[in-house]
């Protein structure tokens, strides 16, 4: 009857070191485990208990089904491959250990026998050869084809301890496997049993070396077996120190994500913002080794592409190694992570959407960028738009007073939503209200409410930026007193749902202003005109029959989830949709997010703007870019003239579009 | 322990429209929005919190007592300032000779070595006030200081003088300077920043004695912008405008 012959071969002698290597192996595991989480409790306390079945979900999805990780086919694949081959190879250690230490050794009878035994020998040696495979495709892809990502990584006194860990990783992982088949190999030749067809790999091996030689070569076999399980231990040993760890920590960090709306930010969890890496949370502090260098977020990031010396996989594997540096005055801000690198992020949240490990980069650059904001260290630019903010509530430094001068002269006036009640409370928002090439565009805004016979009304001077992006610059105090005088202004007013006109002032109304339970159905435009486009109180007269692209603003598609409504409300006016290759939850940035639109611009490639219109521009027979965010309209109106695409292609905002088709 | 002395004034907004109430001789001042006079008053103030951190002492910052004072006061002393202080009276109409004169008796008290004000405000219609106030408290004034520096007992301004020239000279203390531009700008203060000032310090405020408006020229007539003749364009090649150009000169008897 097949049976798994453990230790075949070995001499005793072998078989009490082997048991005594895995003690001091476990030891060593565990010590290093510790060490590690230690670490982590080193940091602020962050709640992320609660909703149990969800946070299991995530991992039967992310880690068991890798669905993020697939999302890429080649290191998606590779990913696959090797996880799930070498899952099933340490299930099927495992098991052999049960069998022969627990079951027999206790109990005298063995479970992997018969056929059971049979399928546990193909299992293993066909997912063997898959991890091969994976292998193979690492190594062909981190050391041949070599993209970027993997390249270039931050060093630490000029050494690359990234490209190291990532070579022994890669190494030892090969090694275990291949000196696995070739004493599993040996091991056939020698005993030759009935059932060695159902060990293709090992039997393959085997015949090639009863062609060679000495099919009794058992010196040999005992030989490999001792390599095949030193190998074993060491990076057993070795993982909690090495990148392996991730096996642990991603995971982990994958269980404990943050399961609110992605554009809930944090409020500073240590006052003053992170000034070194203790204030920064556990769950922050896990993030950073949750990381596995893939470099997906450097591939989307907007800042990276403009060729701005930043890069979030940078800023993540430098944090990374500062939480192991010992005490060396190597301080975070200046010598870790520099101010232009934080200044540098629109928070557009490509990064956090692509990371398979679910890491939110832009909470911590948010957190370390608060500390910059209370130090003072902030361009001029900035300092401007934030003191114009402070002091008349919108960044332009207009009179508040000059709020609503965009609506002088539309009939009917718009209602005062302070002195009368309405159906919907328009917020209206900084850039639509003062910027004077937008102003056009939200006055046909106005009347297209007007047609469609809401009944509507907005704050008029009691409106105030929302502070959605003074939030994101980090300046909590000043967002608080925005948030604060808003809420104190809607409160006076009578009113079922509020609309707006920016994605980011949705954003924060939706998720973070404090509604105390109270929250009133808030909506950008575009979901607001779809409800009417299919209740049919908005009716169109025309069909465009125009060939349009549509970027989605990073805060009403990839924080909010908004990408059907503005789609549907295209293709109701009759417009051809052609959808540029970076759309939905991978739309690439306009640049302007996150504050960014009121600092100083840095030199760099190419603006994220000018590279959007050029791919909107290589669409065949677009001539209109669509938008649906009002700093939109200003970033690619720019973009357009600047790449000298005034003739290809024009930018509309959606509800021009609406208004023409009415 | 340098005892410096801020006077920040404060001017109307100029980012609200500005109109001209009925007397036809004044701005109406009914809705302005004081701020702090940011091209120079706000860098008297950074000045003088820079100088403190370098050389150590105390800073006092003065300010009439009209709407927007506090936050002027209360943001200083979020960047360092460790007095605040805030002189009731009806400024709002008040002249800078008057300011002066009030600000002067209360500065006195304080025995300051150094008093730092910005080097004009868009509001002086009857000169600045710094060499207002130091005549009144009969001490030196330096205008257009870009640089104070306290170095081996010697206190060094550097002064600006048109055309890019700078001058560095030896000033005897106590004096008064009038702040053209700090070493740096402005910083920056977070709000939380301000906030936490409004908890811990406090304005301590102090009554002017009446306010004394003569010495300052009376003002007439005040009066938005009028368009005037248009501009006349010389053309031509450069040989025949300057020919058009000396004809004028002539003309016009400057010549």
């Amino acid at each position: 009857m097949p049976i798994r012959e453990t230790f075949w071969n070995i001499p005793h002698w072998a078989e009490i070191a082997q048991y005594v290597l895995a003690l001091l192996t476990a030891l060593v595991f565990i010590y290093g485990v510790g060490h590690r989480v230690l670490r982590w409790r080193k940091g602020l306390p962050e709640k992320r208990s609660g909703h149990f079945w969800a946070r299991i979900w995530s991992l039967v999805t992310q880690v068991l089904a890798q669905r993020r990780t697939l999302d890429e086919a080649y290191p998606g694949l590779m990913h696959f491959t090797i996880f799930w081959g070498m899952l099933v190879l340490a299930i099927g250690t495992a098991l052999a250990t049960v069998d022969w230490d627990v079951t027999n050794l206790f109990f005298g009878f063995q479970f992997l026998t018969g056929w059971v035994y049979i399928l546990f020998e193909l299992t293993l040696d066909v997912l063997g050869l898959l991890v091969v495979v994976g292998l193979g495709m690492a190594i062909y892809r981190r050391y041949v084809t070599r993209p970027a990502r993997l390249q270039k990584f931050p060093t630490l006194e000029n050494v690359s301890y990234a490209a190291r860990d990532d070579a022994y990783v890669l190494l030892m992982l090969a090694f275990i496997t291949l000196s696995g088949y070739l004493t599993e190999g040996l091991r056939i030749a020698v005993t030759q049993p009935d059932w060695a067809a159902w060990s293709p790999v090992g039997s393959a091996i085997s015949a090639a070396f009863l062609a060679l030689g000495d099919p009794a070569n058992q010196t040999l076999h005992l030989i490999v077996w001792a390599i095949h399980i030193l190998s074993a231990f060491v990076i057993l040993a070795s993982l909690p120190f090495t990148k392996l760890f991730h096996i642990f920590s991603t995971p982990l960090n994958i269980y404990f994500r943050s399961l609110e709306p992605a554009g809930a930010l944090q409020a500073p969890r240590s006052e003053g913002g992170v000034k070194e890496w203790k204030q920064f949370t556990w769950k922050q502090l896990l993030d950073f080794e949750a990381c596995t260098r893939c470099g997906r977020c450097q591939d989307v990031c907007p800042a990276y592409a403009s060729g701005h010396e930043f890069s979030p996989r940078d800023v993540m594997i430098k944090l990374e190694m500062h939480l192991w540096e010992k005490p060396n005055g190597r301080a975070l801000h200046g010598d870790v992570v520099s101010a232009a690198e934080l200044w540098s992020c629109t928070t557009c949240r490509a990064c956090s959407q692509v990371c398979p490990a679910f890491i939110d980069h832009v909470g911590s650059f948010v957190d370390m960028r608060r500390y910059l904001v209370v130090e003072g260290t902030v361009d001029n630019q900035l300092q401007k738009a934030l003191a114009n903010l402070g002091r008349y509530g919108n960044s332009f430094g207009q009179s508040e007073r000059m709020r609503a001068k965009w609506t002088q002269g539309l009939q009917p006036a718009i209602k005062d939503a302070r002195k009368e009640p309405v159906e919907y409370l328009w917020f209206v928002g900084d850039y639509a209200s003062y910027n004077q090439t937008l102003i056009d565009v939200t006055r046909k805004t106005a009347q297209v409410f007007q047609r469609a016979g809401l009944n509507f009304g907005i704050l008029y001077d009691a409106e105030r930026n929302s502070g959605n992006d003074v939030r994101r610059v980090g300046e909590e105090g000043l967002y608080e007193m925005l948030a604060e005088k808003n809420l104190q202004a809607l409160s006076r007013c009578k009113y079922e749902t509020i609309v707006t006109t920016d994605p980011h002032t949705y954003n924060t109304l939706k998720n973070e202003y404090a509604w105390n339970g109270n929250r009133p159905r808030i909506l950008h435009y575009t979901e607001l005109l779809d409800e009417l486009i299919s209740s049919g109180q908005l009716k169109f007269s025309k069909k465009l029959d125009a060939r349009v692209t549509y970027h989605d603003p990073c805060y009403l598609g990839r924080y909010n989830g908004v990408y059907d409504a503005p789609r549907r409300i295209l293709h109701a006016a009759g417009c051809e949709l052609v959808e540029v290759p970076r759309h939905g939850d991978r739309a690439f940035c306009c640049g302007a997010g996150g504050g960014r639109i009121w600092m100083e611009e840095k030199p760099g490639r190419e603006r994220p703007s000018e590279m959007r219109v050029r791919e909107a521009v290589a669409l065949d027979g677009v001539t209109t870019f669509v938008v649906a965010c009002p700093k939109d309209v200003t970033m690619f109106r720019d973009a357009v003239k600047t790449t000298g695409s005034e003739s290809r292609i024009q930018v509309k905002d959606l509800i021009e579009l609406v208004y023409e088709a009415m | 322990m340098m005892n410096i002395v801020v006077l920040a004034k404060l001017v109307p907004d100029l980012v609200e429209e500005l109109t001209i109430d009925a007397s036809g001789a004044a701005l109406d001042l009914t809705f302005a929005r004081w701020i702090i006079n940011e091209l120079f008053d706000d860098h008297a103030i950074e000045q003088g919190i820079l100088l403190k951190e370098r050389s150590g002492g105390t800073v006092t910052v003065i300010a009439p007592d009209l709407e927007g004072a506090d936050d002027v006061l209360f943001t200083a002393a979020a960047k360092g300032a460790d007095r605040l202080i805030k002189v009731r009276s009806d400024f709002s109409a008040a002249n800078n000779h008057a300011v002066a004169r009030a600000f002067s008796a209360i500065i006195k008290g304080f025995q300051p070595d150094l008093i730092l004000t910005g080097v004009q405000a868009h509001n002086d219609l009857d000169g600045s006030a710094g060499p207002l106030l130091a005549e009144s408290l009969g001490l030196p004034y330096v205008g257009y200081v870009s640089g104070v520096a306290l170095a081996d007992g010697k206190f060094m301004v550097k002064k600006e003088y048109p055309g890019g020239l700078i001058a560095e000279m030896e000033v005897t203390l106590p004096a008064v300077f009038g702040i053209q531009a700090a070493e740096q700008p402005p910083r920056y203060v977070a709000v939380s920043k301000v906030r936490q000032a409004m908890k811990t310090s406090s304005i301590e405020e102090m009554d002017a004695s009446d306010l004394d408006l003569s010495g300052a020229p009376e003002i007439e007539r005040m009066f938005q912008p009028e368009a005037a003749a248009h501009a006349e364009m010389l053309e031509g090649t450069p040989e025949e405008v300057s020919a058009k150009l000396v004809a004028l000169f002539k003309e016009l008897g400057v010549l």
